[in-house]
């Protein structure tokens, strides 16, 4: 028995000096960043926009490095998995994620996930995505106003479908309802695709979704109309007014807001370093065109943007997902 | 887009070198596991889904139909010269064909079965060119409503038209239903039957339960079987039938080709179900209905034919409504869902080199597999040599890499083994996997859009009766059921020489035989066949 013990101790000790040995970053001063192989996490499945954003960065972050960056997809729990995982490694800068604001915030407002906000450390934002209220041509409401009076009118009438339940565009209609009185009844379904066809199959009067590259399409040929965007400024691709235009200037917390974060306790200085990875990549001509320039912001978010980003996501949505 | 400029497309994605591999290794695969017994195309395509990511979605697709197509042919094989079938759509072929064969009329059997699947098969491919744009173009009106209707149709027909006791069907379906509501709550996003294991917070994973379930399930039963296979590879002559050969199975090819091409569309159809009905078809349309189980061509042609048409035409649900009609093209789904893609109205018009390539590929399969069948039958025979251990070693590696490799996720390898167990005792119990896999993958789509349209009538019943296409289903649905009760004595008639106990999902085997005869069957109040003792045994 004591032998098996003994035995059971130095094989997990050697695992945990491997363990550390393989993490390559203990030890080494912060400044010699990266030295060895980075881990990218996706918390979505390969093929994703998510995903083809996280290779397009990371091969640009191994010219810049001069080091792999490995993705690894870690699908699962609205992104629970990859972020479990993340801040379960070495805060030494050698496993990072990709994340996706507000999901990663929402999902542990809603639900014990085992992280919060405070378990990461903020890198950079990589690419933002607006969404809008969209109605089908042949809908009867020609403006967001026509809209709302509909529901003001009649609780019952106007349904708005969203691609899920636990996203921004869900909590965003309730946001709507709760803070300007407009009866919406909120119709989750699995994703843009599946909310742009009920929209044309008029299953639902309107849709509150990602202005994401599989509807663009739609929304240029004239099938789908925007009633109104939700970014602060006006789209340059889309032909509608601004949530704030319209006197609503609370609506703004509908984009998806795509980022890179590591463990909290990461230190400042490789932080640094892969922020500024980050900005050049948001410089750079051929990593543009492969993140789409139309989500690229104009201005680079770093790792205190993304930080407050976080901290006010927190705030507008702690309210409305108590009911 | 035009349906020739997309039959245009379809034949240049199909006839790309890649592509053409994958079509040519998909149907050799489905030939090959469609002779031996045990490995049937639910448990290879589960096992092989995780090599599917690493490739396009088309090819993915196009290897996954080509596996399942091919086992449409490969099972007739064993069906005829060893009364075995190679899998479960072939159960019917062991009637005739092996009388047949003891006739020393092998060969014709084999050869009108290829030539009776190449027919069903294009005449299939045809129909889903024709009927699935215009289907996908109505698709995009179908809201919540009509996919309750779809889905409970589709749990419906499998557990009902299923071959087993219906008591256990409906069961399974319902423990499919149980498992599938595992995860986030689809409208509220609350965790359900999640025990705070942030892992299960997106459900179980299909993969995994299917791989389980068909793949370690049949590779575990599979290492109790004892009896060994014997090998009955005296020379076939003549494969290529008669002139009187043809006269005598023409009418059943074209029959078959009709009526499995309809019931593939149905949810819940496929394989086995439009063998059975082809066989009862010829059966009773017959001159002489006794010669059926002695070795009637007929008997042959017809259920080959209907089977190859139906697993061609049970795309047309999937590729256009985002519907799995069965549990292989809940598989091929699966493998969709995965790459990123979403069946569904809009993949003909969004992914048109998916649709048509796997048309195409339909079609240069089918090709093949004629070509491949014809003259080489004997040297599949051969392959029933492999050692059943070595292939279950090799699979189950496979399955417990593939499964891993899918999420990343240790815990899916668990999930995997787990119900792996749980396969194997079902089917030693004489329960099928089949609907509770079906009912596993509809039950989300069920759940979704049941309370989807709940929100939409603001909770009112009449949603589903008062649109005309979910009433007209649920009227339909009344109707099945109602005519199956009162048929279900004729039919008790006509399937009198069938072994029901043969007929099962995924793959039938000898054990089978002896676990089946002692389950209740015929005192179900359903159109299950009755369990009565094969004539021939």
């Amino acid at each position: 028995m004591t032998a098996r013990r003994a035995l059971a101790v130095l094989l997990l000790a050697g695992t945990a000096l491997t363990g550390c040995g393989s993490g390559g970053g203990s030890g080494e001063a912060p400044e010699d960043y990266p030295t060895d192989d980075i881990e990218l996490l996706v918390p979505y499945t390969a093929g994703g926009p998510t995903d083809i954003a996280a290779r397009a960065l990371a091969a640009h972050m191994e010219d810049e490095l001069g080091q792999s960056v490995v993705v690894t997809n870690a699908p699962g729990a609205s992104g629970a998995t990859a972020y479990q995982q993340l801040i379960n490694a070495d805060a030494d800068g050698y496993t990072l994620s990709m994340t996706a604001l507000p999901t990663a915030v929402l999902n542990y407002l809603s639900n014990e996930v085992g992280y919060t906000r405070e378990d990461f450390a903020p890198v950079g934002v990589v690419t933002q995505v607006p969404s809008g209220i969209i109605v089908p041509a042949d809908s009867p409401y020609e403006s967001l106003e026509d809209l709302f009076d509909a529901a003001r009118a009649d609780p019952e009438a106007v349904t708005v479908g969203t691609p899920g339940a636990t996203n921004t565009h869900a909590a965003e209609t309730q946001r709507i309802t709760a803070l300007y009185d407009v009866p919406l009844t909120v119709v989750p379904f699995n994703g843009n695709a599946e909310v742009q066809t009920a929209l044309l199959g008029g299953n639902v009067t309107a849709g509150f979704a990602n202005l994401s590259q599989d509807v663009l399409p739609a929304i240029d040929s004239g099938d789908l109309r925007v009633l109104a965007v939700g970014s602060p400024e006006p789209l340059p691709y889309v032909d509608a007014p601004t949530f704030v235009e319209l006197d609503y200037p609370e609506l703004v917390q509908s984009t998806t807001t795509f980022g890179v974060i590591a463990p909290a306790g990461t230190p400042a200085e490789v932080v640094q370093t892969l922020e500024d990875t980050l900005r050049t990549a948001a410089e750079e001509p051929g990593v543009v065109e492969a993140l789409d320039e139309r989500y690229v912001p104009a201005e680079f978010i770093g790792a205190d943007g993304l930080g407050e980003l976080f901290a006010e996501t927190e705030e507008t949505f702690r309210d409305v997902l108590g009911d | 887009m035009s349906t020739w400029s997309g039959i245009g497309q379809g034949f240049s994605v199909a006839l790309d070198p890649t592509n053409l591999l994958y079509v040519f290794l998909g149907v050799l695969i489905g030939t090959v596991i469609g002779v031996l017994p045990g490995l049937g195309p639910t448990a290879t395509i589960a096992l092989l889904l995780p090599i599917t990511y690493s490739v396009e979605p088309v090819t993915a697709v196009i290897l996954l139909a080509g596996i399942y197509y091919g086992s449409m042919y490969g099972g007739t094989i064993t069906s005829v010269l060893l009364r075995l079938p190679g899998e479960a759509a072939s159960v019917v072929t062991t009637f005739d064909g092996y009388q047949m064969a003891k006739q020393g009329r092998a060969g014709p059997a084999l050869g009108i079965a290829a030539v009776g699947s190449f027919i069903g098969g294009i005449v299939s491919v045809v129909g889903l060119v024709l009927l699935a744009p215009p289907l996908a173009d109505l698709a995009v009106s179908f809201g919540p409503p009509e996919f309750v209707a779809l889905t409970v149709l589709g749990i419906l027909l499998v557990t009902y038209l299923g071959t087993g006791s219906a008591l256990k069907s409906l069961s399974m379906a319902a423990l499919g239903l149980l498992l599938s509501t595992a995860g986030l709550d689809p409208i509220t996003g609350t965790a359900r039957f999640t025990f705070g294991e942030v892992s299960l917070f997106n459900g179980l994973d299909f993969v995994a339960v299917a791989m389980g379930l068909f793949g370690v399930g049949e590779i575990l039963h599979s290492l109790e079987r004892t009896e060994k296979v014997q090998a009955v590879t005296a020379k076939i002559k003549g494969i290529w039938p008669t002139r009187t050969d043809f006269r005598d199975s023409a009418g059943a090819i074209g029959r078959g080709s009709l009526l499995g091409f309809v019931i593939g569309v149905l949810p819940g159809g496929g394989g086995v179900v439009s063998s059975l009905a082809s066989y009862a078809m010829e059966k009773r349309r017959a001159k002489d209905p006794s010669r059926f189980g002695k070795g009637a061509i007929e008997g042959v042609a017809g259920p080959e034919t209907a089977n190859n048409a139906s697993s061609t035409s049970a795309f047309i649900p999937l590729l256009t409504l985002g519907i799995p009609a069965n549990v292989v093209l809940a598989l091929i789904f699966g493998a969709l869902l995965v790459q990123g893609i979403t069946p569904g109205p809009q993949l003909i018009e969004q992914e048109p080199e998916i649709f048509w390539g796997v048309i195409a590929s339909m079609f240069i399969g089918n090709l093949m597999l004629l070509a491949l069948n014809i003259p080489m039958v004997g040297i599949f025979v051969q392959m029933l040599r492999v050692r059943a251990g070595i292939l279950a070693a090799f699979a189950l590696l496979v399955t417990m890499a593939g499964v891993f490799s899918v999420n990343n996720n240790v815990f899916d390898m668990w999930i995997v083994l787990g119900f792996g167990v749980i396969g194997w005792l079902m089917k030693k119990t004489g329960f099928e996997p089949g609907p509770l896999v079906l009912a596993f993958v509809l039950g989300p789509i069920l759940e979704r859009a049941f309370r989807q349209s709940m929100l939409l009538s603001g909770g009112s019943f009449d949603i589903f009766v008062t649109r005309p296409l979910s009433g007209g289903l649920f009227a339909l649905m009344a109707v099945i059921i109602i005519v199956s009760a009162v048929t279900s004595r004729r039919r008790k008639a006509v399937f009198g020489r069938v072994d029901p106990a043969d007929v099962d999902e995924p793959a039938p085997d000898a054990d089978r035989q002896v676990t089946a005869e002692g389950s209740p069957g015929a005192d179900s109040t359903t159109d299950t066949p009755p369990t009565s003792t094969p004539g021939e045994r």
